[in-house]
């Protein structure tokens, strides 16, 4: 039956709505390029979400722990044996997620027999200047979404992951507008916390249309906080340093946060 | 190895926690070395010891010292006079090498991605105990080649342990992969009885034990060694008056691993030593 290509359309169809549905839960992760390097964060009520991968990359995910583990091991491993023979500049993020984790990921979900990848991950590289930080989303078709690298359309200097897309949406527009790449850690701290707040917001609202007010959201963010802790990790741009990845612990942060 | 059942692809696996098995697997890395089997009637050359090299390592107040000279010979030549015999493995291990250059700079290197290929995937530090091990296995696999007369690694591996107290551990090494934990000092290489002489004889009858030393104190114990083992061995570089070399030590500590000046190190020399 699946070889008519109807049906196979319509079996890819009920497996993209499967996995959304699956997805939609999925607590937002805002990743933030400033002047010191990149800051990924979330609140996180049970499992760690926020990964390292190499040197100048990291990872955060959404999706069933069984598959966000495999992926994770095997972007590090294709990191580690190219970072071995080669060197550690070698590691590109983009051929990694392009030419290495997509087109399995695509692969494994039109193969509709077999059990597609239940993740949606997002990845930043820390560069040299800010200018150079890539964010990359992949989904789990093996989709791709840029910061806009180099290309036309206006760089962002920051990338969200959420359950749904008006989530991750409402994140973004929050960003444009309240990030700024010249801010500090604190600053961009904040700017985190409320992008995740409103991406959580949003989930739990189903056709909100308007994005909901900033003295909501900051009382959310705040409820939130009180029975959650942050996980936050930083990729510094500082290079006197080859592992540029560091975890933040919720008490280092608590101090920072602007109310 | 068998590949993981969960692999669509040749670039996927499951989860490997051993680096050089995974870099086996991929062809990355040459395999074990086999042990010679003996020719029927050729007597098999006997292995003969070649790490022309002086490292010393001992704990002092501030950590632990390590010390190498920069000298690297190929039989009777000198080929080069800044090498680099002390590594930096991770932010608080140091692996010292007498040895080949090709197979110890390689195995360092091996090292050093397994631990973190090990804290990246297992999302926890390697303990001390697994990195000393680690290179325990390293130097077992390489122990084929040494009997074949090449690739003769002796490493010692200082690091510092921050479980179940915090203290500096330092461990030396046979070519066959056998480790002991030294208490206060370990020396290797060509010009290391000389070392051994000078620092046993300074923790039981010098000024102070060695554990008990100041940073500058150290440095000073460390050169005058050096330079002691570098008048009968002339493998070993020691300090060069003349061309202002001198060797390379670096200090493991609680916060991790200092590097010192060539400028503090000549000071020292000049001071105590020259």
């Amino acid at each position: 039956m699946i070889e008519e290509p109807y049906r196979w359309v319509e079996a890819i169809a009920n497996r993209r709505e499967y996995i959304e549905a699956q997805l939609a839960p999925g607590s937002p992760i805002a990743a933030l390029g400033y002047r010191d390097g990149i800051l990924f964060l979330t609140v996180s009520q049970s499992r760690q979400k926020i990964f390292e991968v190499y040197d100048r990359i990291a990872m955060g995910a959404i999706g069933h722990p069984g598959d966000i583990e495999r992926l994770r091991m095997a972007a590090i491993e294709l990191a580690s044996t190219e970072g071995f023979t080669r060197s550690a500049a070698d590691v590109s993020l983009r051929r990694l997620v392009h030419y290495s984790l997509s087109p399995v990921m695509k692969n494994a979900f039109e193969q509709v027999y077999g059990a597609p990848y239940l993740a949606r991950m997002l990845f930043a590289e820390v560069g040299e200047r800010p200018e150079e930080d890539l964010f990359l989303r992949v989904e789990y078709d093996g989709e791709i979404a840029t910061n806009g690298a180099t290309y036309a359309q206006a760089r962002q200097d920051f990338a969200a992951l959420s359950g749904t897309q008006q989530s991750r949406e409402q994140m973004e527009a929050l960003l444009a507008t309240e990030h700024a790449q010249d801010a500090n850690l604190e600053t961009v701290l904040n700017s985190a916390l409320d992008a995740w707040s409103i991406g959580h917001m949003t989930l739990q609202t189903d056709d909100a249309k308007e994005p909901p007010e900033r003295a909501a959201v900051r009382k959310h963010r705040q409820e939130q906080l009180t029975n959650a802790g942050i996980e936050a990790a930083l990729l510094e741009r500082d290079a006197s340093r080859a592992i540029r990845y560091r975890s933040l612990s919720d008490k280092e942060l608590r101090p920072l946060i602007r109310d | 190895m068998e590949r993981s059942p969960v692999a669509f692809d040749q670039n996927f696996s499951g989860a490997v926690g051993d680096f050089s098995v995974l870099l086996r697997r991929k062809g990355l890395l040459a395999p074990a070395a086999a042990n010679p089997v003996p020719q029927g009637g050729t007597p098999q050359k006997m292995w003969q010891p070649t790490e022309a090299t002086t490292i010393l390592a001992f704990k002092f107040s501030g950590g632990v010292l390590v010390a190498g000279d920069r000298r690297a010979t190929a039989g009777n030549t000198v080929v080069y006079d800044r090498a680099d015999k002390v590594l930096e493995i991770d932010r608080h291990s140091i692996m010292a090498i007498a040895g080949v250059p090709a197979t110890a700079w390689e195995m360092a290197r091996v090292l050093e991605h397994s631990f973190q290929y090990f804290r990246r995937t297992q999302l926890q530090e390697m303990s001390v105990d697994g990195k000393v091990r680690a290179l325990s296995k390293l130097l077992r696999d390489n122990f084929g080649f040494v009997m074949q007369g090449v690739g003769v690694v002796v490493p010692i591996f200082a690091t510092y342990d921050s479980h179940p107290k915090p203290e500096a551990r330092l461990y030396f090494y046979d070519a066959m992969g056998a480790q002991f934990e030294a208490t206060d000092y370990a020396a290797t290489g060509s010009g290391s009885p000389a070392v051994r002489g000078i620092l046993f004889y300074e923790n039981n009858w010098g000024a102070k034990p060695l554990q008990e030393l100041g940073e500058d104190e150290a440095v000073s114990i460390a050169l005058r060694a050096l330079d002691t083992a570098s008048q009968s061995d002339t493998a070993t570089g020691g300090v060069d008056r003349g061309g202002k070399i001198y060797p390379l030590i670096k200090i493991v500590s609680r916060d991790g691993i200092t590097t010192l000046p060539e400028s503090k190190i000549a000071a020292v020399f000049k001071e105590t030593v020259a």
